[in-house]
């Protein structure tokens, strides 16, 4: 998967570009609308990795599938990765649109909540001790009941936020670029996804070594 | 037993007196300057961003370009991170093999 995976993003993002200069230009917000096709499917990879990090944790909890936790690992750090994307490519686009950096409102909180809650992941994964994978795995899940939320979150509540329909009703000009950067985001995601998990196995298999090497020693004392 | 009426008495005194003296010291209402001639006056109500004159207005290219640039920015210092860790990881290895050896 991860060579397909690599070669098809490399190449969408040596097209993409040509195809985003190509697009129309929005009529009132002109050039920085342009940020609209890197952010929307960043924030999409961000919720696919809250979902792919929860499922996963949820069946490591479950079943105790150490390849599960592996899987959960490798999605946390892309939601981190994608969320920072995020945060920080809306504002650039908010500054100019809205006249202001941040809104707290419920789009943007919530977004920024999920973020925190998938750092919170890595950091008790990294420095919560033993037994801290499971309790990181509930916070996963946790992240994950979020993403529902911050989906609707522009439909049910009054934000400055674009609404979830903006993306159907793109204009032909518009569509083909963004579904082109999406479909290239994914690709970036699954060839990331894999080397992370090839990472955890690799690192999985040298502390068994380890732990052999251990126990050859306390044999032969 | 007097010197403690009095002082009673006296902040009680002082205390009540205190909105006198406050309004004795504050400065006399200065009515708002006329804007000059030719200068236009302050403004007072909310503007659409669309509406702004062009020197106000925030130029789009240097977000554009600094999004872009910071995503690029953020993809290759991880997966950067990624290469030094599997570096790190096969380092562990060869290590290993070398002891075991």
């Amino acid at each position: 998967m991860f060579p397909v995976a690599l070669t098809l993003a490399l190449a969408g993002f040596i097209v993409a570009p040509f195809l985003i200069a190509g697009a129309p230009y929005e009529s009132t917000m002109g050039l920085v609308q342009k940020i609209f096709y890197y952010h929307a499917p960043s924030g999409m990879m961000m919720f696919l990795g809250a979902f792919v990090s929860g499922t996963a944790s949820a069946i490591y909890l479950m079943k105790g599938r150490q390849g599960a936790e592996r899987v959960a690992a490798g999605a946390a750090e892309l939601t981190v990765l994608f969320g920072l994307i995020v945060l920080t490519t809306g504002p650039l686009w908010a500054r100019k649109a809205w006249g202001v950096w941040w809104q707290w409102d419920a789009r943007l909180t919530s977004s920024l909540l999920v973020w925190l809650m998938f750092t919170s992941y890595l950091l008790v994964r990294k420095y919560g001790g033993p037994g801290s994978d499971k309790l990181a795995a509930a916070v996963a899940i946790f992240g994950m009941a979020n993403v529902p939320f911050v989906y609707i979150s522009v439909n049910v509540w009054r934000t400055l936020h674009p609404k979830t329909t903006v993306i159907p009703s793109l204009v032909p000009g518009m569509r083909g670029p963004f579904w082109f950067s999406t479909a290239t985001f994914l690709c970036l995601f699954l060839a990331l996804l894999a080397v992370r998990v090839r990472l955890g196995e690799r690192q999985a298999q040298l502390d068994d070594l380890y732990r052999a090497g251990d126990d050859d020693m306390l044999e032969a004392k | 037993m007097i010197v403690t009426r009095v002082l009673r008495w006296g902040a009680l005194a002082a205390w009540l007196c205190m909105p006198l003296v406050g309004a004795a010291q504050a400065p006399a209402p200065v009515p708002a300057p006329a804007s000059p001639a030719g200068q236009p006056a302050a403004q007072d109500g909310f503007v659409p961003v669309s509406q702004l004159p062009p020197a106000e207005e925030l130029p789009p290219g240097p977000l554009v370009l600094g999004a872009y640039g910071f995503i690029w920015a953020a993809v290759l210092g991880y997966v950067w991170s990624l290469a030094r860790r599997l570096n790190a990881v096969q380092k562990d290895f060869d290590a290993l093999a070398k002891r075991q050896r």
